[in-house]
């Protein structure tokens, strides 16, 4: 093999990756946070809503998850400014991943509300908390502590696939990657630089998360054990 | 495959790979060894590489590639890429020369070898009828597709700073963002710009302004002096008696300046 790999761009292109890097966390931040929020009003739908809400809620779901992201994106920047609605591709991205982060977060809260006994709500009943304590304390919490590693994960697999965004324009890290291999012609190297940092952006969101796994749920932090 | 001859094949391997792969493999005989021609053609930028109503690879470039197989008698296999994955595949061997609106340029010619040209190839930034533009300062402010990696990418970045450039993957992609309302302005090539109209008629796009005139020629991997001689003189020659001429007035409607492009390329 005669490839002879040079890195020298990268003394003048550094600061597009951090710009990239940086536009990547931005969109997949706020697409996590209120994928979150959809999914798990979803969930709770889901499980305690009436027999239409509850039919609603399961097309969206398996219409999300049974399509690609690709497709998703497409439509939510070119479809909908088909019909007028024109988004820029930023808030596209944003658009279309919480769409998703929200299908996949419906899911997997379910299965953790779904986890809570009968007689942890006749308890919660019996000492007198209202029906809101209950959902916070006794239903959701406990849910959301069973479901976490896997909400986590969710979360760095969909940082992982905002990728796709430099479909539509949107300068995050791929899209950088591929406009500095195309001035260039560095692509090895490139793109080796760019799984690396993907690497640690997902250490980082590992972190970000066991952080915040620490902060909610206080049991778990005073004694230790898992739920 | 018994032990033993595995284990030779294994140690001729091993042999193989410490002294590293020669490192002058000559192109043009491993394609007549082969019998047949690896192509690279972008197959999304109408009328140079698209698919026809049958789903099979046609346009200008893909004809050319055609002719350019059956004189050297060889099969030709094209490998579909796409702008910023044409070089790359040619310099990582997957295809023997690249066929695909490549426009010679000083950067790429300090890692590919170009032949002689054999065609032109203006680019313009065209938009809507509605636009109000008639020079590069015109731009600033104002969204400007462009597909990511191509000449009116870097060119536009250099001379329009005022500009929001916003870069897609491929023509298809840039195409549909012109279509569908997400871009009014798009620097691109003239030749692209009836396919694009076409999508929708109601989003025409005409040409503003020329940014410059490139010429488009078969790129090649450097140190292949045998390949690169004999697909120079295949061009001349299919300059001169008119089969390229032929190809191109079938697909874009106009001709090319054969005078202008023999005198360049001598």
């Amino acid at each position: 093999m005669s490839y002879k790999f040079d890195f020298e761009f990268l003394a003048e292109r550094w600061p597009d990756f951090v710009a990239g890097a940086w536009l990547t966390i931005q969109l997949t931040v706020l697409a996590i946070a209120f994928g979150f929020v959809v999914g798990t009003i979803c969930a709770l739908v889901r499980v305690y809503g009436g027999p239409v809400l509850r039919r609603v809620v399961g097309a969206y779901v398996e219409t999300i998850r049974n399509t690609p992201l690709l497709i998703q994106i497409f439509i939510v920047y070119f479809g909908l400014s088909s019909l007028g609605l024109k988004l820029s591709a930023e808030v596209s991205a944003v658009l279309a991943l919480t769409i998703n982060m929200g299908a996949y977060t419906t899911e997997i809260m379910r299965a953790g509300i779904e986890s809570v006994q009968r007689t942890q709500l006749e308890a919660a009943d019996c000492l007198g908390l209202t029906r809101l304590q209950t959902m916070l304390h006794v239903v959701l919490l406990p849910a959301m502590e069973r479901v976490y590693p896997s909400l986590a994960s969710q979360g760095v697999l969909l940082m992982l696939a905002s990728s796709i965004t430099s479909q539509i324009s949107a300068e995050e890290l791929t899209a950088t990657a591929n406009l500095v291999q195309s001035d260039t012609y560095r692509s090895f190297e490139v793109y080796v630089i760019v799984a690396v940092v993907y690497l640690a952006l997902s250490a980082l969101y590992r972190l970000g998360f066991w952080a915040i796994g620490l902060i909610l749920f206080e049991r778990r932090r005073r004694l230790g054990t898992p739920l | 495959m018994n032990k033993r001859m595995l284990l030779r094949l294994m140690g001729g391997a091993a042999v193989a790979l410490s002294f590293g792969l020669p490192a002058h493999a000559d192109t043009l005989d491993e394609i007549k060894k082969a019998g047949k021609i690896r192509v690279a053609i972008d197959t999304a930028i109408p009328p140079f590489g698209m698919t026809d109503d049958k789903m099979q690879p046609t346009g200008s470039d893909v004809d050319l590639a055609k002719l350019l197989a059956k004189d050297l008698g060889v099969q030709l296999e094209i490998v579909t890429t796409t702008g910023p994955s044409r070089i790359p595949m040619l310099q990582t061997n997957k295809v023997d020369v690249v066929v695909s609106t490549l426009s010679i340029t000083p950067d790429r010619a300090k890692v590919i070898d170009f032949s002689v040209p054999y065609a032109d190839h203006p680019s313009v930034v065209a938009g809507l009828k509605t636009v109000q533009i008639k020079s590069l300062a015109d731009l600033d402010g104002k969204k400007v597709a462009v597909v990511r990696g191509t000449t009116q990418d870097s060119d536009l970045t250099k001379q329009a700073k005022g500009a929001q450039i916003v870069r897609y993957e491929d023509d298809a992609t840039m195409a549909v963002a012109v279509a569908s309302g997400q871009a009014d302005i798009l620097a691109t090539a003239r030749s692209l710009l009836p396919a694009i109209s076409k999508k929708n008629p109601a989003r025409t796009v005409e040409p503003k302004i020329t940014m410059q005139t490139n010429w488009l020629a078969i790129g090649v991997r450097k140190d292949e002096p045998k390949l690169l001689a004999w697909i120079n003189d295949w061009v001349k020659a299919n300059l001169k008696n008119g089969k390229l001429a032929a190809i191109y007035k079938q697909y874009h409607g106009v001709d090319i300046p054969t005078d202008e492009l023999l005198k360049k390329g001598s």
